[in-house]
């Protein structure tokens, strides 16, 4: 329930309502106060004062204000008469209410309209203000235009007096040209006279004629001057050749076409893969110390594969890939021995290891993929799975175009393809 | 658009001409408005065009088609009177030709065994002393000195040791031809090498790898001593060096500068102001610079040995003409600022530049 402020005090004029509320030691704000053209409110909870007014007025021009204590109304009335009363006499409960409630809606609507107003000349200012930088930029615009326009047109005009310039100091040079010319083909001549007086053989003479034409009209002065010059300049150089090394990189590929970070990655793979020794050391201390090292066991595996002692090439690997299971190699050459030895399983159960060890694809290990195919290739072909092997020996060939023995042994497993094919 | 604003150098665009075949490379013909475009049409022919500047426009004075595609060409290695154009073709085969008469050329040689990149001539056109020779470089690795009187051999030869993989020679330049026996030839590699040349000593001078593959090389001045060589590359890089210190362990030196995200194609210095070159990039623009020598050029290092110190590059101007790579470039020798480019959008522009007396 709120607190009734009922000490007000009011006067008037003809024109204007005076009313002043005293509100001891409440802070106002203008949010408190609310008044539309015939009620006014003031509510500063608990507190509440309200009043219907008698008459309407004009709630755009009233003022309050606000100070020491007293909220001081300035009224003015819609209609210059004199006011019974501040409010309405027998206003009862019901009016009362709707009096307020269409106080409420109608300062509702006040509010709404005015925002719309000052919508819409926000976005006229604005475009306004477009327009503005708009016409700025263009008058920028062709500012730069007309010079650049103007720099064109004089140096085209310089052109063209340069042009002209040419022209007509070609054609005085031909015009000297050919007095020259004239003069010199008559001295020319007389000396030809003399010279077959003397020798019988002009040299001259047919070397003129020989000579093939040169541009235009300069004719034959040109050869005169050409023969001439010739003798001055230095006879052509003494043929010899500068042999030229390219800069060499690690990998030998120009930056362009460089795959560095995978190049990179292979490199520390292998280097990593060198040093892990993958096995369990109790079983093997009584191994002697060289026969720990993958590298001296791999070795030796060669060595026997060379002879052709396979079996013990194959213990010597499974040996090595106990100590170091990450070494590529390994497993490459325990397959060619399984494939020897006819474990073909073996044989692509290793080949596979090796591939996918191999990786990244880089020309360092071309070779060592290009091995692995071929012979998971050939023990596929071996179990007569020759789809298989058909398509690791051109995956070889994709690496190693130029080599002929995988190219005849694929061309083998095709025509073996399409033979049982042709069979069943 | 403009870096320096509209008080710097402008280039103004004179002339835009299309063309129905495949640019490689535009040369002015010397003391003429003339210019000679040449590429290789669509059937596979090379095609040698002659036009001239009339008023605003590109007039087509003759069309020459030969069998095989024409890569690039100069006029560097002949006399003003005869102006014969050198051309390397697709083939390998260099030829020289006279443009009056051009059934048969006046040189032939099939001087590689694949297309020749990039071809250069001295001791023609009255400039430099000594013999006229002409250099080519070709894709198999090879650069090749040539004497038009001297048929069929090189003078010079300079071939990978044998059993080395080749890399594509890109670019060959001449400098150093300032009396008679003095001349130099730079070569640039696909991998970014560049070494330089000595024919009178007929030895390797000097050579260093900027690891990006050399798109082109130029000397400022052909003949004068040794000054100042431009290399570009690859990834918007260029590199000029100072060539008059050469020290004993680190060769010349240079300063590099970035200036587009794209290829720079060509680089070629003016032939009045050999300070003020421009580079002509992949993304269809032109930049034009400006060197600007160090207050000491030599340097002592720690031992007492002499070395160069590099200047500094400045931009004058950039502009961007196109969206297709700029891939030839040529400065008129007869006009200031008159340079025609071409691009493989099958445009020859004619550009003229202004203001060059004020840089």
């Amino acid at each position: 329930m709120p607190v009734w402020l009922r000490e007000y005090s009011w006067r008037q004029s003809g024109s204007a309502v005076y009313l002043s509320l005293p509100l001891r030691g409440l802070r106002v704000t203008p949010a408190n106060i609310f008044c539309t053209d015939q009620y006014l409110k003031v509510s500063i909870p608990p507190f509440l004062f309200e009043a219907v007014l008698y008459a309407p007025i004009d709630d755009t021009n009233s003022t309050a204000k606000i100070g020491n204590g007293v909220i001081f109304f300035t009224l003015y009335k819609k209609e210059v008469a004199m006011w019974d009363s501040l409010t309405l006499a027998n206003a009862n409960k019901e009016t009362l209410q709707y009096l307020r409630e269409n106080a409420v809606l109608k300062a509702h609507e006040k509010a709404k309209e005015e925002t719309e107003a000052k919508k819409v000349t926000k976005q006229e200012h604005k475009k306004y203000a477009l327009e503005a930088t708009m016409k700025l930029e263009e008058a920028e615009r062709k500012r730069i235009e007309d010079l650049k326009e103007k720099e064109r047109q004089k140096v085209t005009k310089e052109l063209e007096l340069w042009k002209k310039q040419q022209e007509d100091a070609e054609k005085q040079k031909q015009v000297q040209k050919e007095e020259k010319l004239h003069q010199e083909v008559e001295q020319l001549k007389e000396k030809k006279k003399e010279k077959i007086n003397k020798t019988g053989i002009s040299n001259e003479g047919t070397s003129k004629t020989r000579l093939k034409p040169t541009k235009g009209c300069h004719g034959s002065n040109s050869m005169f001057s050409e023969n001439l010059k010739e003798e001055q300049l230095p006879a052509p150089r003494s043929a010899a050749t500068i042999k030229i090394n390219f800069t060499s990189r690690v990998f030998p590929t120009a930056l362009r076409e460089s795959r560095i970070t995978e190049e990179e990655e292979w490199l520390h793979k292998q280097a990593e893969a060198r040093r892990t020794i993958s096995a369990d050391l109790s079983e093997l201390q009584d191994l002697k110390e060289e026969e720990k090292n993958p590298d001296w066991l791999k070795d030796k595996g060669n060595k026997m594969f060379a002879t052709g002692n396979y079996l013990a090439a194959v213990n010597a690997y499974n040996l090595a890939v106990r100590l170091n299971n990450k070494l590529p190699l390994l497993y490459l050459n325990r397959a060619a021995c399984h494939l020897k030895l006819r474990n073909l399983h073996k044989a692509i159960e290793d080949s596979s290891k090796a591939l996918e060890l191999l990786t990244p694809l880089v020309p360092d290990n071309e070779n060592a993929r290009v091995k692995a195919y071929v012979r998971r290739g050939t023990a596929f072909c071996q179990l007569e799975l020759y789809t298989e092997g058909l398509q690791d020996y051109e995956a070889a060939l994709k690496i190693d175009p130029k080599n002929k023995t995988i190219e005849k042994d694929a061309e083998k497993i095709r025509h073996l393809i399409q033979g049982t094919m042709q069979d069943s | 658009m403009s870096a320096a604003g509209p008080a710097g150098p402008q280039l103004v665009v004179h002339v835009q001409h299309a063309l129905t075949y495949t640019l490689f490379d535009c040369k002015w013909v010397p003391r003429s408005a003339r210019l000679l475009c040449l590429g290789s049409a669509a059937r596979g022919t090379g095609l040698l065009q002659l036009y001239e500047l009339q008023g605003g426009r590109l007039a087509l004075l003759r069309e020459i088609e030969k069998a095989e595609p024409i890569k690039c060409g100069t006029f560097g290695a002949t006399s003003l009177q005869q102006r014969y154009l050198a051309t390397g073709g697709f083939g390998g085969n260099l030829n020289i030709w006279n443009l009056e008469a051009p059934e048969i050329p006046v040189y032939s040689v099939k001087g590689h065994k694949e297309i020749i990149n990039s071809i250069d001539g001295v001791g023609g056109l009255g400039v430099g002393e000594g013999a006229p020779e002409i250099v080519t470089g070709s894709r198999d690795g090879t650069v090749k000195v040539w004497d038009p009187r001297q048929k069929d051999t090189p003078v010079a030869n300079m071939e990978p040791v044998q059993g080395e993989s080749k890399r594509d020679c890109w670019t060959v330049a001449f400098g150093n031809a300032y009396n008679q026996e003095e001349r130099v030839v730079c070569a640039g590699y696909d991998n970014g090498d560049i070494k330089l040349f000595d024919l009178k000593t007929m030895s390797l001078r000097w050579e260093t790898n900027i690891k990006n593959g050399v798109c082109s090389v130029e000397f400022d001045r052909k003949d004068v001593n040794m000054n100042k060589l431009v290399a570009t590359s690859l990834e918007g890089k260029f590199h000029v060096f100072d060539m008059r210190t050469q020290h004993p362990t680190k060769g010349f030196a240079s300063v590099s500068e970035k200036a587009q995200k794209s290829t720079i194609w060509q680089v070629r210095h003016l032939p009045q102001n050999r300070d003020i070159f421009m580079t002509s990039g992949g993304a269809g623009s032109l930049h034009l610079w400006k060197y600007e020598y160090p207050s000491q050029r030599l340097k002592k290092d720690s031992e007492g040995a002499e070395m160069g110190v590099a200047g500094s590059v400045s931009l004058l101007q950039n502009v961007t003409l196109s969206t297709q790579p700029i891939s030839s470039l040529d400065w008129s020798p007869d006009k200031k600022g008159l340079c025609v480019c071409g691009a493989f959008d099958q445009t020859v522009r004619v550009l003229i530049v202004t203001k060059l007396n004020k840089v």
